[in-house]
């Protein structure tokens, strides 16, 4: 079976300053990255902030330009896409978006937000707009009474309702959705995660999940992307397989579990992610590291499958 | 050392706190959580005294901090506690330090001010406390700008301001949700030792159950200017009496560890404009009757803790 979406060594080189007195510097935000979505499959991407989560989620969909590497989506190789083909193909591959309050114009109704993506593709839906648009916003759990109300009129949690509405107009089958439930409360976040679990279902979508959250990710996602400083540093198959790079598992002893008889010791790791510009040789982790030797100081560990799973560390757990 | 008895607070006609009660005593952490508009931030403001500041004023209640009631205290007096004995954590660490001032004399004027301490004393005391947070090099740290530090070390900087005065009480109202998840551990582990090593009394404030899960001893649930469930952390969380209490624990993803299917609350978050009539949540309640919609439960005790519910109980 071919992947819904194959990604291979995907790189995005930003350059910043560079003038007459400044050097210009410059910060891989995505370096290398390679995975397969198979069709149905949710693969989570889990990473601190700066870590090219975001990023990566732009590039997938082209709205920013790779600087190196392959990006297959159903066997269509996207890069060689003119910008009209690739308009034409984003009806089948759509994001939603971290802010509900940007993502939408204030100065649009709900209908018409929805509706817009018809007008981009220049398709007519098969029965009335109205209905078509009253069909998506029930599909969301939207009463369609809101239909004509703008976004100041709508909470936090509808409005991101009416981002996956809008995403889903045109039947997509892949689904991005960068961090979709950071700036909404507890209560509504579980709403959200529990409507995009059933929309899954449903419509047979495909999804890749970017998130901070380890324990969101861990509780949607069938496998785990972790992200360091722009690289894939771990593949986890599944939710459950054992973590064997050091940063994984600092990961996980710093998400703290909603059960006070499961309180953990919090090892006192220092230091915070350095700036991705101009990043020493080595491991990019080697300097937070408990384990770290000479060799991790010297030589980026590749991805390579070890004991079971991909993993990019000189000395795996 | 701090005991809040129904504490209401009012700006002009609105009253977006109401039946506030909770205390705390030396060495233990007491967690205030609740989703966004509950008046968990309100209810620091009020302790800190800061509500003349933004309009608001205390309309009724209580706060009693050691053996005096602060809501009757002139500003005078509250000046010499605010950032003295009852110290602020605040979450944005961005935003409390001055831009265009060294680190070091912005962490000194709180010794100075609260301490009578002189300069030179000050500046010892700040590096003392800078090398205690496991900062490294406080004397050079001390010469730099706040734009030259990670968010981590910034609010390692708020909390060194909050320590400098020697506080009994400290406030952090969402310390860590400005961070990273490591660091958030990391500021996690600092406050936990502070209260062990300090013997203080640490009022945390969060949006996170999972975070009052880690660190607290005791918990108050507010929802929509309310208090309405209080007890020990193992009770909150094990058999909590309070249909939003369950709710809202049902809400939160157990990614590492086994547990049931997250579904949400209906509806949303009222806001302090259109505050539902009688129990605050009844709109979004799986257990209201016609009873929640007109009258106001009271807080009723039991065992360690209270609840304010006319149907309190396990889930069915």
């Amino acid at each position: 079976m071919t992947s819904l979406l194959e990604v291979r060594d995907l790189s995005k080189r930003f350059t910043s300053g560079g003038g007459p007195f400044r050097r210009a510097r410059s910060m891989h935000a995505v370096n290398g990255v390679s995975f397969d979505l198979p069709r149905g499959r949710v693969i989570g991407v889990v990473g601190e902030s700066g870590c090219g989560k975001s990023t990566l989620a732009r590039l997938i969909l082209r709205l920013i330009e790779p600087s190196a590497g392959t990006l297959r989506f159903e066997g269509d190789d996207l890069l060689a896409k003119t910008a009209r083909e690739m308009r034409a193909l984003r009806a089948d591959m759509q994001m939603v978006f971290q802010d509900p309050y940007s993502a939408i114009d204030p100065r649009y109704t709900v209908a018409r937000a929805v509706a817009e993506p018809f007008g981009i593709q220049g398709r007519v839906p098969s029965g009335s707009m109205t209905d078509e648009v009253a069909g998506l916003l029930e599909m969301v759990g939207l009463n369609p009474g809101l239909a004509d109300s703008f976004p100041h009129q709508i909470s936090g949690g509808q409005k991101q309702r009416v981002g996956i509405a809008r995403a889903l107009a045109l039947r997509p089958s892949l689904l991005v959705l960068d961090e979709p439930t950071a700036s909404l409360d507890v209560s509504v976040q579980a709403q959200i995660i529990s409507l995009l679990e059933q929309l899954r279902d449903d419509l047979e979508l495909t999804y890749l999940f970017i998130s901070h959250d380890l324990s969101l990710v861990k509780y949607f996602c069938d496998e785990i992307l972790v992200m360091y400083l722009g690289r894939v540093v771990e593949a986890l198959p599944s939710t459950d397989a054992p973590a064997r790079h050091p940063y994984t598992r600092t990961l996980m002893d710093s998400t703290f579990e909603p059960d006070p008889k499961l309180r953990r010791i919090i090892a006192p790791l220092e230091g915070e992610v350095p700036s991705p510009f101009d990043l020493p040789p080595g491991c990019a982790f080697a300097d937070r590291c408990p384990q770290a030797t000479a060799l991790c100081r010297d030589e980026t560990p590749p991805l390579a499958t070890r004991g079971g799973h991909p993993v990019a560390c000189h000395h795996p757990i | 050392m701090l005991q809040v008895r129904d504490l209401g607070v009012a700006f002009g006609a609105v009253q977006p706190l109401s039946g506030v009660s909770f205390s705390i005593e030396k060495g233990e952490t007491l967690g205030i959580v609740g989703e966004s508009g509950s008046g968990k931030s309100l209810t620091a403001m009020s302790v800190m005294g800061l509500l003349p500041l933004i309009g608001g004023r205390i309309k009724s209640g209580s706060i009693e901090f050691d053996g005096q009631d602060l809501t009757k205290i002139p500003e005078k007096d509250y000046r010499k506690l605010r950032g003295g004995r009852i110290g602020l954590i605040t979450q944005n660490p961005m935003t409390s330090l001055d831009p265009l001032q060294k680190i070091g004399p912005q962490v000194d004027a709180v010794a100075e001010l609260h301490l009578d301490m002189t300069a030179t004393q000050a500046r010892a005391r700040t590096v003392e406390i800078l090398g205690t947070l496991r900062i490294p090099e406080p004397a050079l740290i001390c010469e730099r700008y706040p734009h030259q530090m990670s968010g981590g070390m910034k609010q390692r900087i708020v909390i060194a301001m909050a320590l400098a005065a020697d506080p009994d009480v400290l406030i952090a109202d969402e310390p860590t949700t400005a961070l990273d998840v490591t660091v958030q551990a990391q500021i996690i582990r600092l406050l936990d030792d502070l209260v062990k090593e300090r013997d203080l009394a640490l009022i945390l404030i969060t949006h996170d159950m999972s975070v009052v899960a880690q660190t607290c001893d005791k918990v108050v649930v507010m929802y929509a200017g309310r208090a309405i469930e209080n007890g020990a952390v193992a009770t909150i969380f094990d058999a909590p009496q309070h249909p939003y209490t369950q709710a809202l624990i049902g809400c939160i993803p157990r990614g590492l560890s086994e547990g049931a299917k997250i579904t949400g609350i209906p509806g949303t978050v009222p806001t302090v404009m259109n505050y539902p009539k009688g129990c605050p949540f009844h709109p979004r309640c799986d257990r209201a009757q016609d009873v929640c919609g007109t009258n106001q439960p009271a807080f009723v005790g039991r065992g360690g803790g209270a609840t304010a519910c006319h149907f309190p109980g396990a889930a069915a």
